[in-house]
């Protein structure tokens, strides 16, 4: 570990980012996650603007029209309530994407503090922070979200509010065992000696160690965010309608399977997409950012 | 080793604990009224504060958690408010049902995840590597509630091959339970046909719970046979004359095996958990299923007890994995 | 059962062949010569004990292996004698004394005496659960009688003009078998979960709570079978699977016979289907919006007027598929004394936007909650059109999901009541007191009263008809009332959505209530063709 990271540390910025814009370019699963990852950020951001129906997002209901088959009008056919899918997907990008960062930001700004003052303090404040961190690590993540967002009502608030409970504990892991790994390196011991503080020793030393396999970690895990999110919208706890998420009109779709299957294929494409290019991306930024620890 | 055995048993006893009451906690905060659940939609006010008397929901949260800890204790996982039937008897009668479905997928995990791992590291950066590999991500991010519908709209609707959902034709009737498992209990009466028939319910549910599972030990067998091949003993062995074809078998194989065992480890809760979409897919008669359909009607000791059986599995495949790891590799033994 | 699954064996083959072909294929399930009917629906049956639990799938199963003194029968409903052959009324409308037949024996070989129906109202008033309601604060159980072997006799404690459209639901249990079975003064609660002591057509033969029920026919049924000898089925197997698609694919494959909660969309899908018939029929089940009268925006009744003229009714219908009717009163066309009331709103935007005006909220810009069933996919749908047709007053609409106890719990209390709420009633018998008692004071926090409707002088009204023996009287009455709930607006009286089951086309018997729940139907007289 130490050599790697030292190495990246001590190259200038620029050589850095060249060098691992080659790399991230030399993998092909690599660019196809970065292209969808683009895709998505892009739909997401442009979404209102190049949608045919921007009115058919807050639900417009024009019940003559429903469930008809892909047209020339409606590329993806309409949806039970005559609203366009194609329309409905494509901001949906941006509500599954806004839910997945916030997700991910939100377990890591949690966990990542908590796992650090854990790898750092020892002692009797480690071993409390981990073991309650291992009990919600042994909670069955989706069980218990499904409980929690059942307990406080459906929405997307709370389905976030559910799946960050269920995802911070990883992020203590992770920062805890990278905090303790730099804690008995040479330069850190250096530092101390030289007579660094705490929080330089922190700033300048622990954090920028940790960031690599955190920012893998967060790639990742915007894309498992987002498949989650959706898992309770298909359960039926998720978004509140009108708003158009993807998991919530597989729910619903799901309902006029099989004579209007084209209803429910255009989400589970997304999602997939979604989630693959994440994935995709997390992966080739392990490679380079971190490439020792290459494990499942 | 008994020490640390021991050890190990009372912190999963104390998360065990930790579980119930965070489980606890949750149903509670729900501003709903469980006991006009109880006593039906036409109940009058005497029928509601009458069920509320029976499921002892009149008495102070502090005195309900107490009982359903004494209760439990006792094995009894208390009454579904909704149903009114008794929880541990839903969840006897549940369990193994996911159980076979998560066995089943862990299964096919293995067995294909290994060698197209090694597949992969033997082909590193070709094609087949780079094929795999999406494979393998694929399997993480194709959402299985999605991939289920379409298996069922291709297999079952389209094609008409293999039945749409359940664990056996309405017409037939299960055999006497022996361990609940239907393709075992098929066998172990002799009845080949049966089995046949539990198979091609099975097949669909237990691929798609498999994917991800598959994926990982397919990543896991990548990257530690990636390792193996670049080892001096290998190279040695190479240069020795030893067919590349044994090297993989013998040395990286059995490399192999403590980290797969670990991800089995991982993943056996996480299967019990993540069973739940399927479930509701293929309306597969599990703990899953059950779990949400009580979830969304809004009955929470079903979820409870879900909830502890899910979580006791988790705790029992990560002490399992640990004192294997202990036993297989000595090196742990210290840590 | 062996020949079963060596069928089920070839199926993978066939099913193969016919997936394109409905028409061709395996026949009905067989059991020896005669056939075993499956009905398929989405709920399942987790409490068969009668004197506990009720919805349409229970008392489905209940009515097939229970029998009660009287039964409801055909569309109108009637109510037809059963166990009892006849009964009499004191002119005062206070005793009630049933003469039962002489042949009914409980499945066991016990007859079905005037003691067992003593015992079984007395359980039912006792457990205070299921059907209690019905009939507990105007029955003790120490006034029912049983005056002789064939002979019982109930004296209420006052007038009750609904008493008899409530007897056919409470159904008569084998006293000896149910004590027998008792644990700690339970009164067989807990064997009878799973359990049957009943008299019925059929008797239990499986029981599994979330998959299915396997039911046996009596051969020796003592009221007899409708149909032929030779065509009396086997058994008829209850077949929970819970999503629609599934459920359309076992009947176009034959694994099912009859099923049912069907949406609106698969009606017309169904009846283009060879072998298959759309059985769709006028139900009784009210939809309507409640608004909550005491608290919020909707305490004003000019907003209640507004919404309900700025509603737009057709999409009802659209939803529906057509296969619904506009409620044009607050009681369903089945019910009895139902009139049409004129003037109920219709969608009116100039007259909406009128009462908008004289409202608290001239020019909208409020928003309010629209609460339905979590998972209620009709229910949500009405949603999203009533967000749509409030946009025109500049109100806008949060629709939510709630589980069931979490919104009877909300609507409880006027503080915590949503503005409005979705609520589906079946009225439990023909008698309009079980409709109108809904806009009494009384049923103020029930589920069908969280509006929270407060008009004395309609209170009094239906307590009066209650009592009242002149059905001409009576039925004046609750004209009246109907007419004042409507000029009230408590709620937005939406549609009465029809019944839908889908069968194959050699099910033969088949007949519609509409007093049954929706799904339900009695499957006694049910059998298989050819």
């Amino acid at each position: 570990m130490s050599a790697a990271a030292e190495e990246t540390v001590a190259a200038p910025p620029r050589r850095r980012l060249r060098l691992a814009l080659w790399l991230l370019g030399r993998s092909f699963s690599s660019m196809l996650g970065l292209f969808l990852v683009t895709v998505i950020v892009l739909l997401a951001l442009i979404g209102p603007w190049i949608v045919p129906y921007p009115d058919h997002v807050a639900g417009a209901v024009n019940l003559a029209n429903k469930l008809q088959p892909p047209s020339a009008a409606h590329w993806l056919g309409t949806d039970e309530v005559g609203n366009d899918i194609l329309t409905r997907v494509i901001i949906g990008a941006r509500i599954s994407l806004l839910v997945g960062i916030g997700i991910t930001f939100a377990a890591a700004a949690i966990g990542v503090p908590l796992g650090i003052l854990a790898g750092l303090a020892g002692g009797r404040l480690r071993e409390a922070i981990m073991r309650f961190t291992d009990l919600f690590l042994s909670v069955p993540g989706l069980v218990l979200a499904i409980a929690l967002v059942a307990a406080l009502g459906p929405g997307i608030v709370n389905a976030m509010i559910a799946l960050i409970l269920v995802w911070w504990p990883g992020y203590v892991r992770l920062a805890e065992s990278k905090a303790l790994s730099i804690r008995e390196e040479p330069f850190i011991e250096a530092a101390r000696v030289a007579g660094a503080s705490r929080a330089r020793i922190l700033r300048r030393h622990v954090l920028p160690n940790s960031l690599s396999p955190l920012i893998v970690k967060m790639s990742m895990d915007i894309g498992q965010a987002i498949l989650a999110v959706a898992s309770l919208g298909f359960i039926g706890l998720g978004a509140k309608p009108p708003t158009p998420e993807w998991g919530a009109m597989i729910s619903i779709a799901r309902g006029y399977l099989p004579d209007w299957w084209w209803y429910a294929m255009a989400p589970g494409v997304f999602i997939y997409l979604a989630v693959l290019g994440f994935n995709l991306l997390g992966d080739g930024l392990r490679d380079i950012l971190d490439p020792r620890s290459n494990r499942g | 080793m008994l020490g640390y055995l021991l050890r190990r048993i009372g912190l999963a006893g104390l998360m065990l604990f930790g579980l119930v009451c965070l489980t606890f906690v949750i149903s509670n905060v729900a501003p709903s009224d469980p006991a006009a659940l109880a006593a039906g939609p036409d109940a009058g006010r005497s029928q509601i504060e009458q069920a509320r008397r029976d499921y002892g929901l009149d008495k102070p949260l502090p005195e309900q958690f107490l009982r359903y800890l004494t209760d439990l204790a006792h094995g009894d996982f208390g009454r579904s408010i909704a149903t009114g039937r008794p929880v541990g008897t839903d969840l006897a009668r549940y369990f193994p049902a996911t159980l076979e479905l998560v066995i089943l997928a862990m299964a096919l995990g293995v067995l294909l995840g290994v060698p197209l791992g090694v597949l992969s590291a033997l082909r590193k950066d070709g094609p087949a590597d780079h094929a795999t590999r999406i494979f393998a991500v694929s399997g993480i991010a194709l959402p299985p509630f999605w991939f289920g519908l379409l298996l069922q709209l291709a297999f079952a609707t389209w094609l008409g091959l293999l039945p749409t959902s359940g664990r056996l034709s309405v017409f037939t009737e299960p055999p006497d339970p022996i361990t609940g498992l239907l393709l075992v209990d098929s066998l172990l009466h002799g009845n080949t046909a049966l089995f046949r028939e539990a198979l091609s319910h099975i097949i669909l549910p237990a691929i798609v719970l498999s994917l991800p599972c598959l994926a990982s030990i397919l990543r896991v067998n990548r990257s530690e046979m990636v390792e193996a091949l670049r080892m001096d003993y290998v190279t040695a062995a190479r240069a020795h004359g030893v067919t590349p074809w044994r090297i993989v078998m013998v040395h990286a194989l059995k490399n192999a095996m403590l980290p797969t065992l670990a991800m089995i480890g991982l993943r056996w809760g996480w299967m019990m958990s993540s069973t739940v979409l399927v479930e509701t897919v293929f309306d597969w008669p599990g703990i899953g299923l059950y779990a949400v359909s009580s979830a969304i009607a809004g009955d929470f000791k079903p979820v409870l007890g879900v909830t502890l059986i899910v979580g006791l599995n988790f705790m029992i495949a990560n002490l399992v994995v640990d004192l294997l790891y202990g036993v297989l590799d000595p090196r742990l033994r210290r840590a | 059962m062996t020949q079963d699954i060596s069928r089920r064996g070839l199926m993978a083959g066939a099913a193969l062949l016919t997936a394109g072909m409905p028409g061709i294929g395996m026949a009905f399930e067989r059991d020896g010569n005669r056939k075993v009917l499956v009905f398929s629906g989405n709920q399942q049956v987790p409490v068969l004990d009668p004197h506990v639990r009720y919805d349409w799938s229970t008392r489905m199963i209940q009515q097939s292996v229970y029998d009660a003194l009287l039964k409801y029968d055909g569309d109108p409903p009637r109510i037809v004698p059963w166990l009892a052959e006849r009964y009499e009324v004191s002119p005062d409308g206070l005793t009630y004394t049933f003469h039962l037949v002489g042949n009914a024996k409980f499945h066991n070989g016990d007859p079905v005496d005037a003691e067992a129906v003593r015992f079984s109202f007395e359980r039912g008033l006792k457990l205070n659960a299921g059907i209690a309601w019905m009939l507990k604060d105007f029955l003790k159980p120490e006034n029912i009688v049983a005056v002789d072997a064939r002979t019982v006799r109930f004296t209420l404690d006052r007038p009750f003009a609904p008493f008899i459209s409530y007897v056919p639901w409470w159904y008569v249990v084998n006293p000896r078998q149910v004590m027998a079975n008792q644990e700690n003064g339970d009164l067989g609660r807990k064997w009878l979960t799973e359990n049957a002591a009943g008299s019925g057509p059929y008797r239990l033969r499986r029981f599994d709570a979330n998959t299915l029920m396997h039911l046996d026919a009596v051969p020796d049924y003592w009221k007899g079978w409708p149909m032929a000898d030779g065509d009396r089925p086997s058994g008829i197997i209850y077949r929970i699977i819970r999503e629609a698609a599934p459920r359309k694919a076992a009947l176009q494959r034959r694994e099912a016979d009859i099923i049912t909660n069907l949406t609106p969309d698969d009606i017309e899908q169904l009846s283009r289907v060879p072998g298959v018939v759309v059985e769709n029929h006028k139900g009784s089940t009210t939809f309507g919006i409640k608004f909550n009268c005491q608290q919020g925006p909707t305490a004003d009744i000019n907003l209640r007027k507004a919404i309900a003229y700025a509603f737009d009714y057709d999409s009802l219908l659209a939803i529906h598929n057509g296969a619904a009717v506009l409620m044009t009163s607050p009681f369903p066309a089945s019910m009895a004394g139902h009139i049409d009331v004129p003037g109920i709103p219709r969608k009116d935007l100039d007259k909406a936007r009128d009462f908008l005006r004289r409202s608290r909220f001239p020019n909208g810009g409020i928003e309010l909650e629209y609460v339905h069933v979590q998972g209620l996919e009709d229910a949500r749908r009405i949603g999203l059109a009533l967000l749509d047709s409030l946009r025109a007053l500049d109100i806008r609409v949060n629709i939510v999901g709630q589980p069931w106890p979490t919104m009877t719990s909300r609507g409880s209390k006027p503080e915590t009541s949503p503005n409005m709420m979705s609520v589906y009633v079946t009225p439990v018998g023909t008698d309009p007191d079980t409709v109108a008692y809904q806009y009494h004071r009384a049923s103020w926090g029930l589920y069908y009263g969280t509006a929270h409707y407060e008009n004395a002088e309609v209170s009094r009204w239906i307590d009066e008809a209650r009592g009242e023996t002149d059905n001409a009287k009576r039925m004046a009455l609750y004209a009246r009332i109907q007419a004042q709930i409507v000029a009230d607006q408590p709620e937005l009286f939406g549609m009465v959505a029809n019944r839908i089951w889908a069968r194959r086309d050699y099910v033969q018997g088949f007949t519609f209530s509409p007093v049954r729940f929706t799904g339900e139907i009695d499957l006694y007289p049910l059998w298989a063709r050819g």
